[in-house]
């Protein structure tokens, strides 16, 4: 049995996207504290308790300046569920009984393969033009490079410009950027809801903008194919709301493949989102981060460089990094490509806050260069991995009889546990999501990436084997109201091996 | 929304006069007219070479780049004529002249850019930078600004980074003296970047960090600072943020301390890259507490920070209705090389308790105080800070250790408030962790800091310092001599005439012209017209070059003097 915390918890989340800031229209925590009594439904609930801000903004600080009471907000409120975990992190000899996380959408299945190819020799070359002031846009040697390898990997019809590459330290840092130089304060860009919840923190921050949500359905209705599906006329009527509200949309987020859903958006479907985005003259910042994750052959990727005649190529940016489809998060680089000379200027006139160190400026080029290896080494082995590691957590789910929603690309699964709410209500799924954290399993829910329905989970599958399988019996157990029962190792390491019986072609040591 | 808008309402003092708005677009004309002369001569010159160069591709293909480059020069310089003339027709309705243009390169005034020009009526695109103007379609206001303050600032670096000196490649490029960099020991700093204890790769490095900076980097840095600022007891890693680079730093609190068109007070002139940062994303002010060079009995050293100033500064501020957050120190200073005492700090410090306010200093030179008879004081060294939840220190290895590409910076704060709020950001400053590794490394090898690096460090900085100094000895130029920072703070106003800011930014660019880059004055906020910085952390050999250079201009410019002021006689 399970009460409800008595101490207030907080946004039950890896990615510090806090739940409430949707409401935040301004630097300014009085312009916050209005907008939430403006609108009532929209404000946090209340067990969501360390979750809004004003409450800090408001507090009796006297070392900070109102935004910095809202912009420690979030440090506070993401750090939780991190904390809880990073204070009882899962370790096979020394922490058996820890945390298991399969919150963060980390790729932890090829970190031998990485580790070999960044120690090979190649990697440790230092010279001094590598340990001074570089260019601010990245270093000509890596912005070729990484027009090369977008050229090759996202069919591109031409070659891609070095000159449209500006390099930085992450797709946060490109998020934050872009939202400064293309909106005013308190403008807004339109992104469909459930999104990979971070994003709000990277765009409010520095930029102070907010996100408008284009709310999407499990329900398939209408024209619907498929879950979650996003349509132009979804687009068409949250850009017609905003508008009412007096919200001026300046931009529109894709993320492809989409994150948490898993979902490959097809060449028309994009099409139809960017000739919206053309009609409305709204910007298009194309997240790519998982581009090269698609480990089911038939899902079909097609990256918006690989289109013909892009709609409005001027207000069309792309985002790429090495953090997922390298399994690097913290290796820190991410790239933009837009033909846009002026939003790259623009960028680049930032990234004096945003580089990375020249040494690895060099071996990110060293890396993407090496088309052998990741075409014949990296790109095989990691999609077996994660094809491997999939199917392993997507056969427990259906053992379990749990819907879920997966598309063979990305790290996660977005999974239904509506049935175990006794009530559809946000309050229940944290209630849910703080018995998986006590039962030692940490995942992310639904409401960290604002997704509209109570009861959707988001788990992350690319770790290693026995770990996932600790995780999901200890999901399991939960589900099935037996949480407090003792982990038991040695059940699962039978279960491994178990599987490894079934899923034949799994390399050994993963699955 | 109300501080808002008295931001603004805040003209900047120097803005304030219509005569001296007239004089200044006047003297845009003049520069720009000269500036389109130059570029059309050499525009013709170009024409003229390519022709008896045909047969050489590569020749040509470099010389049709030259051309187009100067073709777009042309465009801008046309553009921003007519602007300059729209604008000054448009004077009686007191507009400020454009901010980024031609003249105010390297130009940088606070935070008032940027938010002037989302007054309503202002035309900004008529006004800002033309290279922004054609973007206006896509920008935000703000983002123009972003784009034109960075192209206004950078203009020198970025034909220098077309046109580098080399000694064997290119002997008629671009010298770079005007940007602070350590180029003494690239040498000792490539050798113990590739010994093999660098090359490390684990997991925890390629996954998520801790955005404060992963433990391991935090802990070295805390005993590397407790180690050489002297620290009475250990420093707690748990108030270290680590960054990528100290302007991210600066940012950040300028951020999370200040809420928009709220201020700073820096005493001037100051490193102009605190200006570039306090309005690229925060939008805070700097109250300028200007240092006169003049000795008198109340400032009994040229350029000597003194509390009244600081007082005084602070509570005309206050008058006009400005709320200042804090106090901004850079210790030792960039551009005097002022190393300040333990009183002095102390009174700094105490006067900032006095009125709540937090102070920043930034000692981003510290290990480069090569003068054996000056003691540099950390302010992390003191027994006792005044307000130690108000005092934040910044810290980084581009400077002493001379490695600006490595992107590395250090908050030390016992305010954990201030470190929780600063730590939000560690996600859009984040630091790759094998460069985490590297710095680690690097700072924990006290042995070869100690015994290696910093006595050639300093040595060479002495050998460097002292050629300088006796050149400009030579030449008769009143300069600083303060044994401290990569550069030295001279007088050139014999060489100005008249003395004012449009004479200085000729000589300026008389050197530019010579292909030498220093840094004038202005750019640090320096109340006097012809001072000038120039670095000298170079190689010798190139510095024997730039002297060279630097002497050139110099004597021009006298012979042009001297003709001018026979002239004049004659009329008389």
């Amino acid at each position: 049995m399970f009460t409800l915390p008595q101490k207030e918890s907080k946004a039950p989340t890896t990615c510090p996207g806090p739940a409430s800031t949707q409401d935040l229209d301004s630097n300014h925590g009085d312009g916050l504290e209005r907008e939430c009594s403006r609108k009532p439904d929209w404000k946090l609930p209340e067990f969501c308790g360390g979750g809004d801000p004003t409450a800090t903004a408001s507090s009796d600080s006297s070392h900070l300046s109102s935004r910095g009471s809202i912009i420690k907000w979030f440090w506070d409120s993401a750090e939780e569920g991190y904390r809880t975990y990073h204070m009882d992190e899962y370790d096979e000899d020394k922490n058996p009984s820890g945390i298991i996380n399969m919150g963060t959408s980390e790729n932890k299945l090829c970190f031998d393969l990485l580790s070999r190819r960044l120690s090979q020799s190649d990697m440790l070359w230092v010279e001094p033009s590598l340990l001074q002031y570089p260019d601010w846009r990245g270093h000509l040697f890596l912005r070729e490079e990484v027009a090369r390898f977008l050229s090759f990997y996202c069919k591109s019809p031409a070659p891609l410009k070095p000159e449209n590459v500006v390099v930085l330290n992450g797709c946060a840092s490109l998020f934050s950027a872009l939202a400064t130089v293309l909106c005013e304060v308190g403008e807004a860009f339109l992104i469909p809801a459930p999104y990979y919840g971070a994003i709000t923190q990277h765009v409010y921050l520095y930029g102070g903008v907010r996100l408008v949500c284009v709310y999407l359905d499990s329900e398939v209705t209408g024209l619907d194919t498929r879950p979650f599906q996003l349509t132009v006329e979804k687009l068409e009527m949250a850009l017609q709301r905003a508008n009412f509200e007096g919200v001026k949309v300046k931009g529109l987020i894709l993320i492809n493949p989409q994150n948490p859903l898993g979902d490959i958006y097809s060449p028309g479907e994009l099409r139809d989102y960017l000739e919206f985005a053309k009609r409305h003259k709204l910007h298009v910042m194309v997240d790519e981060v998982y581009m090269l994750s698609v480990f089911e052959k038939s899902a079909g990727y097609h990256s918006v460089l690989s289109l013909e005649g892009l709609p409005d190529p001027q207000r069309t940016h792309v985002m790429w990094a090495t953090s997922k489809d390298f399994g690097m998060s913290g290796l820190r680089f991410g790239t933009l490509y837009t033909e846009n000379r002026d939003v790259a200027t623009a960028v680049a006139s930032l990234c004096r806050y945003h580089g990375l160190s020249g040494l690895v400026q060099y071996q990110m080029a060293q890396l993407l260069r090496d088309r052998d290896w990741i075409n014949q080494v990296y790109l095989p082995e990691n999609h077996a991995r994660l094809k491997a590691a999939h199917t392993y957590v997507a056969g427990e789910l259906r053992a379990l009889g749990i819907p879920f929603l997966s598309s063979g690309a990305g790290f996660f699964i977005w999974v239904d546990l509506r049935k175990y709410l006794p009530e559809a209500t946000f309050k229940e799924e944290m209630l849910l999501w703080r018995r998986f954290l006590d039962n030692k399993v940490l995942l992310s829910c639904g409401k960290a990436f604002q997704c509209k329905e109570p009861g959707w989970f988001r788990l992350v599958f690319s770790d290693k084997a026995h770990r996932l399988c600790l995780g999901m019996q200890r999901v399991r157990q939960v589900l099935e109201g037996k949480s407090q029962v003792p982990d038991d190792p040695a059940s699962c390491q039978s279960q491994e091996s178990g599987n490894q019986r079934t899923g034949g072609e799994t390399p050994p040591g993963v699955l | 929304m109300s501080h808002r808008l008295g931001m603004f309402r805040m003209p900047s003092a120097q803005m304030r006069g219509q005569g001296l708005r007239n004089q200044r677009i006047h003297t845009h004309l003049m520069e720009m007219m000269l500036h389109l002369k130059q570029t059309i001569e050499k525009n013709l010159m170009h024409l003229t070479t390519r022709h008896l160069q045909q047969d050489l591709v590569l020749e040509e293909q470099r010389h049709s780049q030259a051309a187009s480059e100067q073709e777009a020069l042309l465009g801008h310089l046309m553009y921003q004529l007519v602007n300059l003339l729209q604008s000054g027709a448009m004077g009686g309705l007191g507009l400020q002249p454009s901010c980024p243009s031609l003249d105010v390169r390297r130009d940088v005034r606070g935070g008032q850019w940027a938010q002037s020009s989302r007054q309503p009526d202002w035309p900004v695109h008529q006004l800002s930078d033309p290279e922004a103007t054609f973007v206006s379609q896509h920008l935000s206001s703000r983002g123009i600004d972003i784009s034109a303050l960075y192209h206004s600032s950078f203009q020198d670096y970025k034909i220098y980074q077309r046109d580098k000196y080399h000694e064997d490649k290119n002997t008629m490029g671009f010298i770079n003296l005007g940007l602070s960099e350590n180029k003494l020991c690239l040498d000792l700093m490539t050798e113990r970047l590739s010994q093999s204890d660098m090359n490390y790769i684990e997991d925890a490095l390629l996954q998520y960090p801790d955005w404060r900076g992963q433990p391991f980097l935090r802990e070295e840095v805390a005993r590397f600072l407790t180690y050489y600022c002297k620290v009475p007891d250990q420093l707690d890693p748990e108030n270290v943020v680590v960054l990528n680079g100290c302007s991210s730093v600066f940012s950040t609190l300028a951020m999370v301390l200040c809420d928009p068109g709220e201020a700073f007070l820096i005493p001037a002139p100051f490193y102009g890259g605190f200006a570039f940062s306090a309005c690229l994303y925060s939008k805070v002010e700097l109250i300028l507490v200007h240092l006169d060079s003049e000795v008198t009995d109340a400032n009994p050293h040229p350029f000597q920070l003194t509390v009244d100033k600081l007082e005084q500064a602070l509570l005309e501020a206050r008058l006009t209705g400005k709320k200042v957050r804090g106090l901004i120190l850079i210790n030792p200073q960039n551009p005097l090389g002022d190393v300040y005492s333990r009183d002095s700090l102390q009174e700094y410090l105490e006067f900032a308790k006095r009125y709540h306010l937090h102070v920043i200093i930034d000692e981003i030179y510290m290990l480069s105080v090569f003068d054996e008879f000056i003691t540099f004081h950390s302010v992390l060294s003191m027994e006792s800070l005044p307000d130690p939840n108000r005092t934040h220190v910044i810290w980084g290895t581009s400077k002493d250790f001379g490695i600006s590409g490595f992107r590395f910076g250090v908050l030390y704060t016992h305010n954990r408030e201030v470190a929780s709020a600063v730590s939000s950001f560690g996600y859009l400053h984040g630091i790759s962790g094998i460069a985490q590794h590297k710095l680690c490394r690097l700072l924990q090898d006290r042995e070869w800091i100690d015994k290696v690096y910093l006595p050639t460090y300093r040595s060479r900085l002495q050998i460097a310092h002292g050629y300088m100094t006796k050149k400009l000895e030579a030449l008769g130029i009143p300069f600083l001599n303060r044994g401290s920072g990569l550069y030295i703070w001279m007088n050139l106003k014999m060489y100005l005439d008249p003395c004012t800011f449009e004479e200085e930014l000729l000589l300026h660019r008389r050197f530019l012209d010579n292909k030498l880059i220093l840094s004038r004055g202005r750019t640090y906020m320096c109340k006097e017209p012809g001072w000038f910085r120039i670095t000298f952390a170079d190689k010798p050999l190139l510095l024997k070059q730039a002297m060279h250079r630097f002497y050139q201009v110099l004597s021009e410019r006298k012979q042009d003097l001297i003709m001018k002021q026979l002239e004049n006689a004659q009329r008389e």
